[in-house]
């Protein structure tokens, strides 16, 4: 890379480990293309899914940085939200990346994909099918949406100006893309009531999953450009965070209303009551990711530089909680051999995500993350 | 062999009728649905000799699991090789065989749940598979209330294994290779209404001998294989899972969530943008 040796700065100490873990994470993705699932994973007939897609379940709420953002800037108008868009959108976009690339490794007859987007195949009552589509539309439009952190340093104006020119449609289909994927995750689960655990099978799946996807969003955001911030020696924008963590909280508040609904409505609290593993889950899922981080948002430390960072981090813990019973604790079946993930599955989900870091990493230091208001684009 | 569900029959039906002669039409639709083919599992009959899983290997090609000792063949659940067997179910005072394989439901989960109708259910009966189609995502492995198929995990490019009623020997007349095969009459064959139709008069002459339910008659709104059993059917692992299809709730939810937001959407957006103060917006692009 050119821009490497222009900067003449040392390496971070996080970049050759990172580069690392990726490169194992690409090489033990080959080999489980051409060996199969059976050498390289734990997955079972008893658990047919495994840590790759609770991961994926848990980076597309993550991802939804870029959703929640574009909508508060592009829709509600919201200018002084705009400098945290393009560190939004970028975590969006590696976001889905590495959930594009661990579906990919985690069907198992790969070699045939593609049979997902051909026409005649496409059934319109399978939720997973309608996740696949837009998930691979949305990752085209953040495509579109990052493509003028490069353009404009390789100085590419015209293709710039068009996306400038039908932002609104760009952006607006990203937001339709986002909130029927974001939900039919949740649905994806309605036609397994006799599967997954009560407390967390509900009707209202798809508006709870859509309801994380804001918080989670917000969090995300307000994680990032408070490292950014720190990292670049930036000073912290107080205004701005606050009023991130205002809009997380208002989509927090909401969850916790109609999961409390479900659960007095559909008659659970004796077995959120129950001293097992499932009452515990829910109660910590339910104190980590929601009770935390409204106390922090809910208080002054919501003016503190470091209280929305640390409300994401705990609504982000509740997500992966959740979505961890979701997609795996809470669909188990009795097994002769109980699920636990296999070492090249770790390496894989952590080089992958890795590999994220180091993208974003390098698009921090060598491109112009927080465009100034004026010099952003040329006018013409 | 289409994919057309009996709901979206309806559906077309209905807009064409009007819906003055919907109850006429979910009748025709439920007669349908009784002329498929179908297996009558009388769990009373059953020896638990395991000649059904015999004939289902030999027909299929499907490998033996051997015990330790290697000198029988003894699938312990149903796998990617074994698509159906005899379960044992022992109770402090009562005993029964229970065989597993595919329900072949009237309304069947993994086929609503399927991405790109690799499992389909066709007219004849079966819940059939085209590996050509399927990409391995095991959505079906979860929506089954039954648990029922199963992955080949050991395979390079592993498939989908589970009964198909042998949909290959129905197009010549002939019966299920395990219902063929059975020596003791505790698995038979044939049209659905005639199965139900015997399952009614074997509980209404013996009802002493049975629990008073045909499991599959109505539950998940009906399945191809019926059973009857003198033990509760939930001891034998056949749950109570209501008589509501499977996907119903879930289909449901797409045809309102998915058009609205399609359609809600963007209206939404356009009248937020048009209500929104716009902090300058326009001078500061923050793409």
């Amino acid at each position: 890379m050119a821009a490497l040796d222009k900067t003449k700065k040392p390496m971070p100490v996080a970049f050759y480990p990172l580069l690392a873990l990726t490169l194992i994470a690409i090489g033990l993705s080959i080999y489980r293309l051409a060996v199969g699932l059976g050498p390289t994973t734990n997955m079972s007939d008893y658990s047919p899914w495994g840590i790759w897609i609770t991961v994926d379940l848990f980076l597309i709420p993550v991802a939804g940085a870029a959703f929640t953002l574009s909508l508060i800037s592009y829709f509600f108008g919201r200018e002084h939200y705009h400098k945290a868009v393009r560190p939004a959108v970028l975590a969006g976009f590696l976001g889905y990346v590495i959930v594009g690339v661990l579906l990919f490794l985690d069907v198992g007859r790969w070699p045939q994909f593609y049979n997902i987007f051909v026409p005649g195949f496409i059934n319109v009552h399978s939720f997973l099918e309608e996740i696949s589509l837009c998930v691979a539309l949305y990752t085209i439009i953040l495509l579109i949406e990052v493509a003028p952190i490069f353009l404009e340093k390789w100085n590419i104006k015209t293709p710039i100006r068009w996306i400038k020119r039908s932002i609104y449609v760009i952006a607006g289909a990203g937001i339709v893309l986002s909130a029927l994927h974001q939900s039919s995750l949740g649905s994806m689960f309605l036609i397994m009531s006799h599967r997954l655990h009560p407390l967390w099978w509900t009707p209202a799946l798809p508006v709870l999953f859509f309801l994380q996807a804001g918080y989670a969003g917000l969090g995300t955001t307000a994680i990032v450009i408070t490292l950014i911030w720190k990292a670049k020696k930036m000073p912290v924008d107080r205004v701005l965070l606050r009023r991130i963590g205002q809009a997380m909280a208002i989509n927090l508040l909401l969850y916790l209303a109609v999961k409390a609904g479900d659960w007095l409505g559909a008659g659970e609290i004796p077995l959120l009551l129950r001293p097992d593993a499932f009452g515990w889950l829910a109660w910590f899922e339910i104190f980590i990711g929601i009770f935390v981080p409204l106390a922090i948002l809910l208080s002054k430390l919501i003016s503190h530089s470091a209280g929305p960072f640390w409300a994401g981090v705990f609504a982000l813990i509740g997500v992966f909680i959740n979505r961890l019973v979701i997609t795996w604790i809470g669909l188990a079946l009795p097994s002769p051999h109980p699920y636990t993930p296999h070492w090249i599955e770790i390496m894989i989900t952590i080089g992958m995500i890795a590999g994220g870091f180091l993208v974003y990493g390098m698009v921090v230091r060598h491109f112009r993350l927080f465009p100034d208001r004026q010099e952003a684009y040329p006018t013409n | 062999m289409s994919p057309i569900s009996r709901r979206d029959f309806l559906k077309v039906a209905g807009l064409a009728l009007g819906s003055a002669f919907i109850p006429d039409v979910a009748l025709a639709a439920g007669e349908d649905s009784s002329n498929q083919i179908g297996m009558l599992y009388d769990a009373t009959k059953c020896v638990g000799c395991n000649a059904c899983t015999n004939a289902c290997r030999q027909w299929n090609h499907t490998e033996v699991e051997k015990d330790p000792s290697g000198l029988y063949d003894a699938p312990t659940d149903l796998s990617a090789d074994t698509w159906t067997l005899i379960k044992l179910y022992e109770g402090e005072e009562e005993h029964s065989f229970v065989k597993r394989q595919c329900m072949h439901c009237l309304d069947p989960a993994c086929v609503s749940g399927c991405p790109v109708h690799a499992l389909q259910k066709t007219s004849e009966g079966p819940v059939t598979y085209d590996p050509d189609r399927c990409i391995g995502c095991r959505y079906c492995m979860y929506t089954c209330p039954f648990h029922v198929p199963r992955f080949s995990w050991d395979d390079v490019v592993p498939v989908i294994a589970k009964c198909t009623l042998c949909n290959d020997r129905l197009a010549d007349g002939n019966g299920p290779a395990c219902a063929e095969r059975c020596p003791t009459g505790a698995l038979v064959w044939g049209r659905r209404d005639d199965l139900l139709a015997e399952a009614e008069s074997r509980l209404e002459n013996n009802s002493d001998r049975y629990v008073n339910h045909i499991y599959g008659k109505d539950d998940v709104g009906g399945t191809s294989v019926l059973y009857l059993s003198h033990v509760p059917f939930e001891k034998v692992g056949l749950d109570d899972l209501g008589t509501e299809p499977i996907p119903q709730l879930s289909e449901d939810a797409g045809d309102v969530i998915i058009p609205s937001i399609l359609v809600g959407g963007p209206l939404l957006l356009a009248a937020i943008r048009s209500i929104s103060k716009r902090d300058g917006w326009e001078e500061s692009w923050p793409l």
